[in-house]
């Protein structure tokens, strides 16, 4: 439009500084956005991973994989009702592990998976388990920096039970914790030597069933296990210990990023339009429409807003790429998409005031004095 | 001779302290083509609502404008915008252009308001500065302007969107005599030139020999002295 634009170019200072600020903002929104992202898949990666839909669970255990056991029969029902592939059994339990011929510890979250069932993640690096593979496990990369290796062995500091590192696994932890998957044979064991929850039936006993199953089977499972629950995947992930809380302050910034965002935009354009009212009111009175005007005033919340978002979107994909690997990042292009959208339309209702405003400038204003 | 503006029995009254205070008193006016009409009058004695009202901008209480022989009352908001867009040129007390635009584009805007094709345009902004001698001033924004220049970047504007009526509020109040004398004679000018009919409220009894007639606003009448 005629009038935004030429204003923009003979007023590039005041303008400039404005969409400084913007695009500092956009910056810091989706660099916050992006972190908590990033923190988010780095403390639930390896649920996130499975394809899983649902998990089947302990009742009263609040969606936890660690305070859920279930036993063997109902990894049955589960197979029986979603189809024998699509219902895999998961270990989960958190530990301290020493690596053999070094005194440094690692928490860890072992994950016992089947070797050859789909919860089982690639091995980027040497081999996964074998079906028969004892004592071996697949642990997640980010245990390389604190020196273990391939052949590696790890002993578990509870149960004193040792397994030899096979492979590693990238991008695998649980609550922020690396992830260590080993086989359904090695879990047993394991929980054969740690004391056993009374009145709980001796035998296989599993954290979770992970379920692939759409939503009438979902209700068929929750009909055909009353003692367990059956957990959708988002709530699994939600529950995972400290992954609410982290999601939920960096949420809270993300938020007032964007209304701090809309406030900056609309008073700096409302204190413009005030202080161009007699200028609306020549523009009015030479026969220029309101909406015309309207239409310039949001034409530049515009294009200020999305000048400063490519920009920032620039930038923060220029730190993405130099951000080292230990600091957790993730911008999907869909959810870039979004909260650049929110931003806009953040912004657009900034200018509602601006809008509001000039609608109510009179022409009349233009006439040295109207009436006595 | 044409009459390109007629107002035939404006009344105005405001409501002014719980009192009915009648500002314009069945006034009457028309202009012929080419014809500079000046108004004078006091402060307070209602010229710029006589002014708004022959503007379209203001409503009468009673009473009718016509336009080319049209009348502009009860039209809604757009109707209004659109007739002070093709039908009237406004000149202001201080120029009043806008601060961001070039001379050019000063006219190029009102003439893209009005729905000129850009060629047109252009050529009819190239001829109208050159009758008020700025085509070398063509691309200078308002600041860099004399008050002089600026009101005849505000004379073109006005007649960019070929009128039928010209007002002019107070347009030498902020120029000195001799600059004062050019701007109305220019006009005045135009008025003849291109056959229009003007309005000018003013002051300055300096510029009133350049004016066809000379009308003094006396108790919400114009009367001739």
């Amino acid at each position: 439009m005629y009038l935004a634009i030429r204003e923009m170019r003979f007023a590039k200072a005041r303008y400039a500084l404005i969409a400084t600020i913007m695009l500092l903002v956009a910056f810091l929104v989706l660099f916050v956005t992006g972190l908590a992202r990033g923190l988010a898949y780095d403390n639930a990666a390896s649920i996130e991973n499975m394809s899983a839909t649902h998990f089947v669970m302990e009742k009263d255990s609040n969606h936890r994989f660690t305070r859920s056991e279930v036993g063997e029969q109902a990894l049955e029902q589960a197979r029986t009702i979603a189809g024998e592939n699509n219902a895999e059994p998961l270990g989960v339990r958190m530990t301290t592990v020493m690596a053999e011929g070094m005194s440094l510890k690692l928490d860890v979250t072992l994950l016992a998976v089947n070797p050859e069932g789909w919860l089982m993640p690639a091995a980027a690096e040497g081999s996964a388990i074998t079906a028969k593979g004892e004592g071996q496990v697949l642990v997640d990369s980010k245990l390389k920096e604190s020196g273990v290796r391939i052949g590696t062995v790890i002993v578990d500091q509870g149960s004193g039970m040792k397994w030899t590192v096979s492979g590693f696994a990238s991008r695998e932890s649980f609550s922020h914790s690396p992830a260590v998957f080993l086989s359904e044979h090695d879990w047993q064991q394991l929980q054969q030597l740690s004391a056993t929850r009374d009145g709980m039936p001796v035998g296989m006993t599993y954290s979770a069933i992970a379920v692939k199953a759409d939503k009438l089977q979902a209700e068929r499972l929750a009909a055909a296990m009353p003692d367990a629950e059956i957990v959708k995947k988002s709530e699994a992930v939600s529950a995972i210990p400290g992954y609410k809380e982290e999601q939920g302050s960096l949420m809270m910034m993300i938020v007032f990023l964007f209304v701090i965002s809309a406030f900056v935009l609309a008073v700096f354009f409302y204190v413009i339009t005030i202080q161009k009212s007699s200028q609306f009111g020549i523009l009015k009175a030479i026969g220029t429409r309101t909406a015309y005007l309207a239409g310039s005033v949001t034409l530049q919340v515009l294009l200020l807003c999305s000048g400063s978002l490519i920009i920032s979107v620039l930038l923060v994909q220029a730190l993405e790429a130099v951000l080292p690997g230990g600091m957790p990042f993730l911008l999907h292009a869909s959810t870039l998409a979004m909260t650049c959208g929110a931003f806009i339309a953040m912004s657009l209702a900034g200018a509602l005031l601006s809008v509001w405003k000039v609608s109510r400038i009179n022409a009349l204003d233009a006439i040295g004095r109207t009436a006595a | 001779m044409r009459q390109r503006i007629i107002l035939q029995n404006i009344t105005r009254t405001f409501e002014d302290g719980g009192m009915q205070r009648t500002v314009l008193d069945h006034l009457n006016l028309s202009v012929a083509e080419g014809e500079l009409v000046a108004v004078m009058g006091p402060s307070g004695s209602g010229k710029s609502t006589f002014l708004s009202i022959a503007g379209a901008l203001l409503e009468p209480t009673s009473g009718d404008v016509l336009l080319d022989g049209q009348s502009i009352i009860g039209k809604d908001h757009q109707e209004l915008s659109d007739i002070r867009l093709h039908k009237l040129g406004f000149i202001f007390q201080s120029a009043n252009l806008i601060p961001y635009l070039k001379v050019e584009e000063q006219l190029l805007f009102v003439a893209k308001q009005g729905g000129m094709d850009n060629k047109q345009a252009s050529g009819r902004a190239r001829e109208l500065l050159q009758n008020l001698g700025l085509t070398h001033r063509r691309s200078a924004y308002p600041e860099k302007l004399s008050g002089g220049e600026r009101q005849r970047v505000a004379i073109a504007r006005a007649l960019m969107n070929d009128p039928a009526v010209l007002l002019a509020d107070e347009p030498t109040a902020s120029l000195d005599a001799s600059r004062g004398m050019e701007v109305v004679r220019m006009i005045a000018g135009e008025a003849k030139e291109q056959g229009k009919s003007a309005i000018m409220v003013t002051h300055d009894e300096r510029v009133l020999s350049l004016c066809d007639r000379v009308l003094y606003l006396e108790d919400g009448r114009l009367v001739e002295h």
